[in-house]
C-alpha cells in the first residue's frame, strides 16, 4: 500500500509531495499505518467544493494505490476533513516518507 | 411572539446556539440570530462562531461589518495549540494593547498586524480592513509542523512551519507575509477579486505589491533601496532566498515559475489540482508584480507615496471582482492621471508596456 499526498497553491505556491509506502515499515507500524488510512476512509469522503476559496489555503490531491483501484481525493485546507488532516499528519511524522518539490 | 422579542431572546442566548439558529433557524431566527450576533460583544471571544458562519452560510466579511463593536481592540492573538481548522481561532492569549507574551509567535503576528494597521491608517487613512476598525484576527500554531499560512474569510492562519519548506517559525517572521494576509482582507472587502486565474493572479499580487511596501515603511526604504522579495529568508536555505521576486520574477527560489511578461503567461485550469494553484494565481502574479516594482523604479522615492497610492485607489475604488490584468492596468494609468500628474501616468504605463499587458 503506498500514499501519495500532493500539496499545491498555498502562501508558497509551491508543490510538496510527499509518499509512505507500507513496504517500508516495520511490520506493526505498518499495521498502524493501514488503520490510520482505514479510519481516514478516503473511499467514501465527499470532495466538498469551497464555496469561496480562501486565498493561499493549500491545494490537496490524496492517492491511495492498493489491493483494487487507486483512489483519488481533492480537498483544500477549507474543505479537508479531520479524518483525513490526523493521516496527513500521521504520515508527516514518519522518519521513512519520502519527500520531494515538484520543479 | 413579536421580532423585537425574538431579537431579545437571541441576545442572551449562548453563541453557539445563535450559530445554530443563525444556520438551522427558520427566516426570522436566521436573521434574529445573525443579528445578536453581530451586535453581540461576545463575539470576540467566538470567532468559531464567526468563522463557522462564514463557512457555512458563505458570509462575507462585508455582510458581518457589524461585528465591529470595539473600535478600541485593534487586534487579538489566538493560539491553536497544533489543532486545525475545527479548533479555530482557538485559545486567545494575547490583547490589543496587552505587554508580549513568552511565546514569539504570538508576539510576531502581535507586532506584524500591529505594523499592518498602522501603515495602512498613516499612508492610506483607512482604518483597518473595512475602514471601520474592524478588529484583526490572528491564529498562531495551526495544525502540526502545517507549511503555511493563510487568510480563511475573517482571520489570518499561521503555521509554524515543518522545516523542510518553510524554516520553524519562519512564517510568522516575516511582516511581508503578514502584510500579504490582511490585504487579502481588504480585497475582500473591497474588489472582491474572485481567486482564479486572471483576477486570482491580481488578488495575490495586490497582497505582494502592499506586503512590500509595509516591509518598506517600516524600513522607510526608497524603491532603490528595497529587495522587493516576499518572504525573504523564510524558506529553508535549500530552496531558495524567498517565495518571489517583484523586480525580477522567476528568480526567488529553485523551481520558481513566476512569468515577469505576457509572452510567458502560464495559462493553468482551476481544476482544484494541486499543480495548477487556481489557475495560476501565485504565478503568473509575477506580472502585474512586475509593473509595480518597473513603476516604482520608475518614479524612484518611497514607493508608497505614489506608485502604491495609486494600486491603492485602483484596489479600492476601481476594480470588480472579475477584473483582468488588462483592466486593472489601465486603471493604475487613469488613476496615475488623476491624482498625480502626466509623469507619474507615462511611469504607470510604460511600466505595463514592459511587461506586455498594455502596448
Amino acid at each position: 500500500m503506498k500514499l501519495t499526498i500532493r500539496r499545491g497553491g498555498g502562501l508558497a505556491g509551491m508543490v510538496a509531495q510527499t509518499e509512505l509506502d507500507d513496504r517500508s515499515l516495520p511490520k506493526t507500524d505498518a499495521e498502524a499505518f493501514a488503520g490510520e488510512v482505514a479510519r481516514a476512509n478516503l473511499h467514501e469522503q465527499p470532495e466538498p467544493a469551497a464555496a469561496k476559496p480562501w486565498p493561499d489555503a493549500q491545494l490537496y490531491e490524496i492517492l491511495l494505490e492498493a489491493a483494487g483501484p487507486p483512489i483519488s481525493v481533492h480537498y483544500t485546507d477549507e474543505t479537508l476533513p479531520e479524518s483525513v488532516r490526523l493521516l496527513v499528519a500521521w504520515v508527516d511524522g514518519r522518519p521513512e516518507r519520502v519527500e520531494s518539490i515538484e520543479q | 411572539m413579536s421580532r423585537n422579542h425574538r431579537r431579545a431572546q437571541c441576545g442572551i442566548a449562548p453563541p453557539d446556539l445563535l450559530g445554530r439558529l443563525a444556520v438551522e433557524g427558520d427566516a426570522q431566527q436566521r436573521e434574529a440570530a445573525v443579528r445578536a450576533l453581530a451586535t453581540s460583544a461576545a463575539i470576540r471571544s467566538q470567532r468559531a462562531v464567526m468563522g463557522r458562519l462564514n463557512r457555512q452560510l458563505n458570509l462575507n466579511l462585508g455582510q458581518m461589518i457589524g461585528f465591529t463593536v470595539n473600535p478600541d481592540r485593534r487586534l487579538t492573538i489566538y493560539d491553536n495549540q497544533t489543532n486545525g481548522r475545527t479548533f479555530l481561532p482557538g485559545v486567545r492569549v494575547r490583547d490589543w494593547g496587552q505587554p508580549p507574551v513568552q511565546d514569539e509567535a504570538v508576539n510576531q503576528a502581535y507586532d506584524g498586524s500591529s505594523a499592518t494597521y498602522e501603515f495602512y491608517r498613516d499612508v492610506f487613512a483607512r482604518n483597518s480592513l473595512d475602514g471601520a476598525g474592524l478588529e484583526l484576527v490572528s491564529s498562531v500554531h495551526y495544525g502540526v509542523a502545517f507549511d503555511n499560512a493563510f487568510w480563511d474569510g475573517a482571520q489570518m492562519v499561521y503555521g509554524d512551519g515543518s522545516g523542510r519548506i518553510f524554516q520553524v517559525g519562519g512564517l510568522t517572521r516575516s511582516l511581508d507575509v503578514i502584510a500579504h494576509e490582511l490585504t487579502h482582507g481588504i480585497t475582500e472587502l473591497t474588489a472582491g477579486l474572485v481567486y482564479s486565474k486572471q483576477s486570482g493572479a491580481l488578488n495575490e499580487s495586490f497582497s505582494d505589491v502592499f506586503g512590500s511596501l509595509v516591509k518598506q515603511y517600516s524600513l522607510k526604504q526608497s524603491a532603490a533601496d528595497a529587495d522587493w522579495l516576499i518572504g525573504e529568508g523564510i524558506l529553508v536555505p535549500a530552496l531558495g532566498k524567498a517565495l518571489r521576486s517583484m523586480i525580477n520574477p522567476g528568480t526567488a527560489y529553485s523551481g520558481d515559475r513566476q512569468p515577469g511578461h505576457m509572452d510567458d503567461y502560464v495559462d493553468l485550469p482551476d481544476n482544484n489540482d494541486p499543480r495548477n494553484d487556481n489557475g495560476g494565481v501565485h504565478i503568473n502574479s509575477g506580472i502585474p508584480n512586475h509593473a509595480f516594482a518597473l513603476a516604482a523604479n520608475a518614479l524612484g522615492g518611497f514607493a508608497w507615496e505614489k506608485v502604491g497610492k495609486i494600486w491603492y485607489t485602483v484596489l479600492t475604488t476601481r476594480l470588480r471582482p472579475n477584473s483582468q490584468f488588462d483592466e486593472a492596468a489601465q486603471a493604475t494609468v487613469d488613476v496615475a492621471g488623476t491624482l498625480f500628474s502626466a509623469t507619474e501616468q507615462d511611469a504607470v504605463h510604460n511600466a505595463w508596456k514592459e511587461v506586455g499587458v498594455l502596448s
